[in-house]
């Protein structure tokens, strides 16, 4: 009862970030029935992944300050555990799906019980370590369908079992949800003991370690959590596409992208990973399709190298940081 | 088994040019503790410096090595005065991001200039020529490479520890207060530090044109390996280095020969993990 009343409590939170947030959800809800370009709303889903992605993120990068560069191989078991067991055994998504967080889960277990004997760049180097390991090991894995990738078995009819509708509406509230749901577990997170001792254990380890805080397990259990919301956005991310491939869940970039689009918005505050990637998605996607006929690539990387630089050369709170600079001067 | 031989040489020879990337990497780290992300992306400047210049001018590759470290070194102090000594201030996150949007900048800026193309040098005094020597084949590149890379290690090992430039920098390295107590302008060994590393990579790439593709995404490889190499040696240690250098040279060719050359580089990843995990101060660390 108290966690649920946590969860969907906002009453400690300003006036102004309740009405963000209520416009957020309106905005999202809305959405759909306002514009009717299916490119636009490819955007606004890919969005919604991309929010997923980051709160998940924010939890060990954010509260938990440390850098994990890995994201994309949570991503990557669970959208290829959804789309294999279709594809072998014809497994609808609704079973599949938390067999896919499991694996993505386990993953992220067995790599931070070890990793997070490590600190800080140690830490970074070998999660962009482990994940290259893991792209190659799947690029080359023929089983698994290599480089090639896996293609879903289109059913003739819109099907809910699988996830395939007719019309995007549906994948977006969806994801919509899938969303909801994050923000809401985020609300309760950060009020809850994990999280009390996630923050302390960033803000100074030994303090929180001489409190009877075991920094090690704490970290370890961010860390699977982190890799919960991957696997929900990676099993997502198959259905949507029907299509997956080492190079678009599995990649280093996507681990980055993440990163970057989080730091962005602001690492460690609750709204930052919706702030970051309502900039970065649009800004990539419509750069992409702007720019993709001229034949340049790689301008919108750069822009967001750029912001990234700049945020963290000046203002390591990212976006949210300067908001919260703005009202504490007011 | 006769490939063995002729394959430790060829090992050894690439080990030095690690050695030498992994250098860059240990002065920066020794001298303000911080990780440099670019790293890699500092050798693929100095290698589409050598390229373009080799190409556009016609001259022979081996003498745009001077201009490649020049480049190099102007990099990495423009990366410590605009970007890292800000980065200072702020917390472990900020730093490590840091510089990892200078590592995604400077690669998609090469990927928007040159295009994600592989391009190769095709005319040059080591180019294409080999000695033979028994059943030992030596490819002029790799040798060629290899003994510069020594000379520039040497360099760089006797202005460290020779000269009082060097001085400056380990007792900058040591203990900044103190340092600057004794009159040493520890901003500025901050800067030279950078672009000591910058210039260490240029005259890498340079050198690695000679035999190796030039592409926008080949940094990411070396700034691997050279996190492998300075951990497996030892963060901050020029000797272990040297040492992990030789043994990164040898993991990655002999692994390559004998288990397939699609997982050489995860025997990187994997040698960096063992160390990091097991012996986290390296072969020669503190």
């Amino acid at each position: 009862m108290r966690t649920l009343r946590d969860a969907f409590s906002f009453g400690d939170l300003p006036l102004v970030e309740r009405i963000g947030f209520a416009i957020f959800i309106m905005f999202c809800t809305l959405f759909p029935w306002v514009t009717k370009g299916s490119f636009d709303q490819a955007v606004m889903i890919q969005f919604l992944i991309f929010c997923l992605y980051g709160l998940g993120w924010n939890l060990i990068g954010g509260y938990g300050g440390q850098v994990a560069l890995g994201q994309a191989k949570n991503v990557g078991m669970s959208a290829y555990t959804v789309a294999l067991l279709m594809v072998w055994w014809d497994i609808p998504f609704w079973l599949s799906t938390p067999l896919g967080v499991v694996v993505a889960t386990i993953e992220s277990f067995v790599l931070g019980y070890f990793l997070f004997r490590l600190r800080g760049h140690y830490f970074a180097i070998a999660t962009i370590a482990v994940s290259l390991v893991w792209q190659q090991l799947f690029i080359n894995w023929d089983l698994i369908g290599g480089a090639r990738g896996v293609e879903l078995p289109l059913k003739e009819t819109p099907n809910f079992l699988y996830m395939q509708f007719a019309s995007p509406i549906y994948y977006h509230y969806f994801a919509f949800l899938l969303v909801l749901a994050a923000i809401l577990y985020m609300n309760w997170f950060r009020k809850s003991r994990l999280g009390y001792q996630l923050r302390s254990i960033t803000s100074n380890e030994e303090v929180a370690e001489s409190l009877g805080i075991n920094a090690h397990w704490v970290k370890v259990k961010a860390y699977c959590i982190t890799g919960v919301f991957a696997g929900m956005g990676g099993a997502f991310y198959t259905v949507y596409y029907n299509y997956i491939d080492p190079f678009s869940v599995m990649h280093l970039e996507l681990s980055v992208m993440i990163a970057l689009m989080t730091m962005i918005g602001g690492a460690g505050s609750m709204w930052g990973p919706i702030i970051g990637a309502m900039i970065l998605i649009p800004l990539d996607r419509y750069l992409g399709a702007w720019l993709g006929g001229s034949g340049i690539i790689g301008v919108d990387f750069m822009i967001y190298a750029l912001m990234v630089m700049i945020i963290s050369a000046y203002e390591p709170k990212g976006i949210w940081g300067i908001i919260e600079k703005v009202r504490a001067r007011r | 088994m006769e490939m063995l031989v002729p394959t430790i040489i060829s090992a050894l020879l690439m080990g030095m040019l690690f050695a030498l990337v992994a250098l860059g990497l240990a002065i920066i780290f020794g001298v303000m503790n911080i990780v440099n992300f670019a790293h890699g992306e500092f050798l693929m400047v100095g290698m589409y410096t050598a390229f373009l210049t080799a190409t556009v001018f016609s001259i022979e590759p081996l003498l745009t090595l001077p201009i490649a470290a020049m480049v190099g070194f102007l990099l990495g102090i423009a990366s410590y005065y605009f970007l890292v000594r800000y980065l200072l201030k702020g917390p472990m996150l900020a730093q490590l991001l840091g510089t990892f949007g200078l590592m995604i900048f400077l690669r998609y800026l090469a990927m928007c200039i040159f295009g994600p193309d592989y391009k190769t040098l095709e005319q040059g005094v080591l180019i294409g020529k080999s000695i033979k020597w028994g059943s030992v084949v030596l490819s002029y590149p790799r040798l060629g490479t290899a003994v510069l890379s020594l000379i520039a290690f040497g360099i760089i090992y006797w202005l460290i520890n020779r000269t009082r430039l060097g001085k400056a920098l380990q007792a900058t390295a040591l203990d900044v207060e103190a340092a600057s107590y004794m009159g040493i302008d520890t901003e500025r060994m901050r800067g030279l530090a950078w672009g000591l590393g910058g210039a260490t990579m240029g005259i890498a790439g340079a050198l690695l044109t000679n035999f190796y593709y030039v592409f926008p995404t080949i940094g990411i490889l070396f700034c691997m390996i050279a996190f492998a190499t300075v951990a497996l040696g030892g963060f901050g240690s020029i000797k272990g280095a040297f040492i992990a250098g030789l043994i990164m040279g040898l993991i990655i060719d002999l692994g390559g020969t004998y288990i397939g050359p699609h997982h050489k580089f995860a025997l990187v990843y994997l040698t960096y993990f063992l160390v990091v995990v097991f012996r986290p101060q390296g072969l020669f660390g503190w």
